[in-house]
């Protein structure tokens, strides 16, 4: 453990990092992954994998930070709309995390928002106006000045969206109605309705900062990577269409976060993001050293890339829901709560992770990922119990037909699953999910993975199962509440009123009390999310990469090294 | 000529214009609108914004309307905007042409040399035996799926020997692999109709008049049967594009390429049906061309086909 005191800035689990455990979270994951790594070993295919683990301690780089070289990174997919609000995918906030600073900096560890463009911020006691202060000295990349004028510009096109640009509002930035500019350097927000989430929300991508210049293009100007300026660590190189992107390193970067490991330039003198559609290339990629970083490693593929003394890295995914299978109840099928508990005990996640995951996942507590602030552990009401469910399937009426699916009313409890092709653990989840409801009498009808039939299954209430995870910048209420919200589509009253109560609600204790109601009423006592994993975005990176992550899932190229240089 | 010309192209003309009035209507059958569907592709919207963004687009017209105005601006040469990029549909399709119509045009060339080489090979091999299994190379080409040949030369020229970029970098080899891979599968059927083509010219009387005449039997192969057997194979030359356009597209995202098989993806997955609308008619259009061009290509080998009346190349060539 040579490297210097770290701080809150870092994100990403590898056991025995270089920087080593700092706080008592920290140190308690390292024993939770020793004890996964004991136990691991002792079950046959899953040992390999914890094995794998454990190896990759040695392959992290340790040491001082190397200045220069050029980062390879491969993505999944090309994108060609670069557009702040629109970065709401992995691929696009990934790359745009290094390119557009944001008001504020959200620390994992501390679980709230920093300083970073805005060197202090403060809210009024009912969460509807918060004043920032913009830290002096900041530019964008094509030299004009990112002050309080340049932030307000900001601010009203998230707010409002730019309708000139068919550019839509943030959905994050709920309730959101003026800014203005006070005095020389400050500005002061004011909402329509109280949300104590909105400070998170401004540390999102989907909030990173452009120049005024880039917020008068046209559509078309604002989705091209090539015409946004902002004011990150990188700025816009290159770019060959739907084959790579060159980022190169801003000279005099000097407004990293608050407490960032590295407080001023990037290390690195280029990032070239390339794109690697197939999957089965991915380990490849990186054990024969023509990437540096890659995303989207499939969990048959860690074991090997960590043997062959590259890192396996779990990005795990703070600022997200855990990936669960939201329940709409437009067919009728799942109307009745029960049904949708008995699907929800009908689940054996423990044999999920041990048959399609691997150590790199951790099992879902709660519908927020483990470190989220106010996550509640129920575990214990998801524990796996097919004879419950069986009894609540019973009692509400769904008796077993001839062929053992359950009937009532002579319709079959039959139900579908869409999800996109973007995760590559999803299908195989609900593959096995499948069997296991099988054996209380719910048929499952596999559509996960299906990217055309998602077009079609994403509107559609009656389709009763969407498998995915979403970001919570404004907290759990833009996802479930609105009445067109594509989780559920359905507008719970009890539910929006919790919502509602947890936008009013001070940090702290009194927000905390609120969001474990949330979390109960989402999970055990409406059952609208069937809980599965916490989202978590497993990197695959060489030997000599040096690299952490966002709680975002994003990586931080800004503070990224190479042994070789 | 003249009057075979003039039918042809109308009948082009025709498919084309039927094949956008499918698309518009498929477009219609879908549950929502095109901006719906992309609107709700992550989170939900306010209708406030679908609204908008619809009547930005013209997706708030009567369907007559709206059939007719995308007609209009299709003639004048636009097809739409991407509701992803904000780029004109026409932009974005013909930024990713280039790289696919290296691609698709080298493994066309090269599919027809591979195809000429392997029929003229299972034809004049000394061997029997050896004729015999050069004639099961074509199946055993269309048997071998395309993504599947080119996971396996990644995997071994890559990242075994690394010898080849995972990556499109320039090189001879990062082109000519994704080049054979698509051609190899390409090339199958032209063979099996060349060569089936040319078991039926031997079988013909005149050859073996040509052969008691002391005709060697590389004369009677090139300057006899292959010109005799050339029509049909002209005709699936013209259906492959079909097959070259889908291998293109899996070849691309295998060999990750830049090309219209990235935005066919990315349409597709992003919900951005303006684009998919622009990259079916293009297809189509390809499709139609090629084959047009492949009929006007008939009479040349086969002069009978201009006297033959309503007479379609294809139908009388097979």
């Amino acid at each position: 453990m040579v490297s210097p005191a770290p701080t809150g800035r870092i994100n990403g689990r590898i056991s025995g990092h270089p920087n080593g455990p700092r706080t008592p979270l920290r140190i308690a994951a390292l024993f939770a992954a020793a004890a996964l790594t004991l136990t691991g070993c002792g079950s046959g295919a899953q040992g390999g994998s914890a094995g794998a683990n454990a190896a990759n301690a040695q392959a992290s780089p340790a040491g001082e930070p190397v200045d220069g070289g050029t980062l390879v990174y491969a993505e999944v997919t090309p994108i060609n709309n670069w557009q702040t609000q629109a970065a709401r995918f992995y691929e696009k906030s990934n790359v745009l995390n290094s390119v557009l600073d944001r008001l504020t900096y959200f620390d994992p560890e501390k679980g709230e928002p920093v300083p970073w463009i805005a060197s202090a911020f403060s809210a009024n006691a009912d969460s509807t106006e918060f004043t920032f202060t913009i830290r002096p000295g900041v530019t964008f990349s094509d030299g004009t000045a990112l002050d309080a004028a340049a932030i307000k510009a900001n601010l009203d096109s998230f707010g409002h969206g730019i309708p000139a640009a068919q550019i839509q509002p943030n959905v994050d930035f709920a309730g959101y109605q003026t800014s203005e500019v006070i005095g020389t350097n400050q500005v002061k927000v004011t909402l329509d309705a109280p949300n104590s989430n909105f400070l998170r929300a401004t540390s999102s991508v989907t909030a990173g900062l452009v120049s005024p210049a880039t917020l008068q293009q046209d559509a078309a100007g604002q989705s091209a990577i090539s015409s946004i300026s902002g004011s990150g660590p990188f700025v816009y190189e290159s770019e060959k269409p739907d084959e790579e992107v060159v980022l190169a390193k801003r000279d005099g970067y000097a407004w990293a976060p608050e407490g960032a490991d590295n407080p001023g330039e990037a290390h690195l003198d280029k990032v070239v993001i390339k794109y690697l559609p197939e999957v089965a290339h991915r380990a490849g990629a990186v054990q024969s050293g023509q990437v540096d970083l890659v995303r989207g490693l499939q969990p048959v593929d860690e074991a090997a890339l960590a043997a062959s003394g590259n890192q396996v890295v779990a990005a795990d995914g703070v600022d997200l829901t855990v990936n669960m299978a939201a329940v709409r109840i437009g067919s009728g099928k799942l109307a009745d709560p029960a049904v949708r508990q008995a699907l929800q005990a009908g689940i054996d996640r423990q044999s999920i992770k041990d048959t399609v995951l691997s150590e790199s996942y951790t099992l879902a507590g709660s519908v927020l990922n483990h470190q989220a602030p106010g996550f509640v552990d129920l575990s214990a009401d998801l524990a796996y119990d097919p004879e419950k469910a069986k009894k609540l399937l019973d009692d509400a009426g769904w008796q077993p037909g001839s062929d053992g699916i359950r009937e009532k009313d002579g319709e079959k409890l039959e139900v579908t699953v869409t999800s996109s092709n973007n995760s590559v653990v999803i299908k195989p989840a609900f593959e096995l999910i499948e069997q296991q409801w099988r054996q209380i009498g719910v048929k499952l009808n596999n559509r996960a993975g299906d990217n055309t039939f998602l077009t079609t299954a994403m509107p559609d209430p009656n389709v009763e199962f969407y498998g995915t995870r979403q970001f919570i910048y404004g907290g759990l209420g833009p996802i479930f509440e609105p009445a067109n919200n594509t989780m559920t589509h359905t507008s719970d009253p009890e539910l929006n009123a919790l919502f509602a109560a947890e936008r009013a609600a001070a940090p702290g204790p009194e927000r905390d009390e609120v969001l474990a109601a949330e979390q109960r009423a989402l999970v055990v006592d409406k059952a609208f999310s069937l809980v599965l994993w916490d989202e978590v975005q497993v990197y695959g990176a060489h030997r000599s990469t040096h690299i952490e992550f966002t709680s975002g899932t994003a990586p931080i190229f800004q503070s990224a090294w190479k042994v070789d240089g | 000529m003249g009057r075979y010309l003039a039918h042809r192209i109308g009948q082009a003309l025709l498919v084309v214009w039927l094949a956008y009035t499918l698309i518009f209507l498929a477009v219609q059958l879908l549950p929502s609108d095109p901006v719906t569907i992309f609107l709700t592709s992550d989170s939900a919207v306010d209708q406030a914004a679908i609204d908008t963004m619809k009547s930005q687009y013209g997706y708030d017209q009567p369907l007559l309307v709206q059939y007719l105005q995308q007609l209009a601006a299709l003639l004048r040469g636009d097809a739409g905007f991407s509701l992803t990029s904000g780029e004109p549909v026409t932009e974005r399709i013909g930024g990713a042409l280039g790289s696919t119509l290296a691609l698709a045009g080298s493994a066309l060339g090269t599919a027809v040399v591979i195809a000429l080489a392997v029929v003229a090979a299972a034809t004049l091999a000394p061997s029997p035996v050896l004729r015999r299994a050069l004639a099961n190379l074509p199946p055993l080409f269309s048997a071998v799926p395309v993504f599947w040949l080119g996971l396996v030369l990644l995997e071994l020229l890559s990242i075994r020997l690394g010898v080849l970029s995972l990556f499109p970098d320039g090189s001879f080899l990062s082109l000519a692999v994704p080049v054979v891979v698509l051609a190899l599968h390409v090339s199958a059927p032209m063979a099996q109709v060349l060569l089936k083509g040319v078991e039926q010219v031997y079988r013909q009387p005149f050859i073996n008049v040509l052969r008691a005449k002391g005709a060697s039997p590389a004369w009677i192969f090139y300057r006899h049967a292959l010109k005799n057997a050339a029509g049909p194979a002209l005709s699936i030359l013209g259906i492959t594009v079909g097959t070259l356009f889908a291998g293109s597209v899996i070849t691309e995202t295998v060999f990750a390429r830049a090309g219209l098989g990235s935005v066919v993806l990315q349409a597709v997955t992003t919900q951005d049906v303006p684009l998919v609308q622009g990259l079916v008619l293009l297809t189509a259009t390809v499709f139609v061309a090629v084959n047009l061009l492949v009929d006007l290509l008939h009479p040349l080998l086969d002069p009978r086909i201009l006297n033959a009346r309503q007479g379609s190349a294809p139908a009388l060539a097979s």
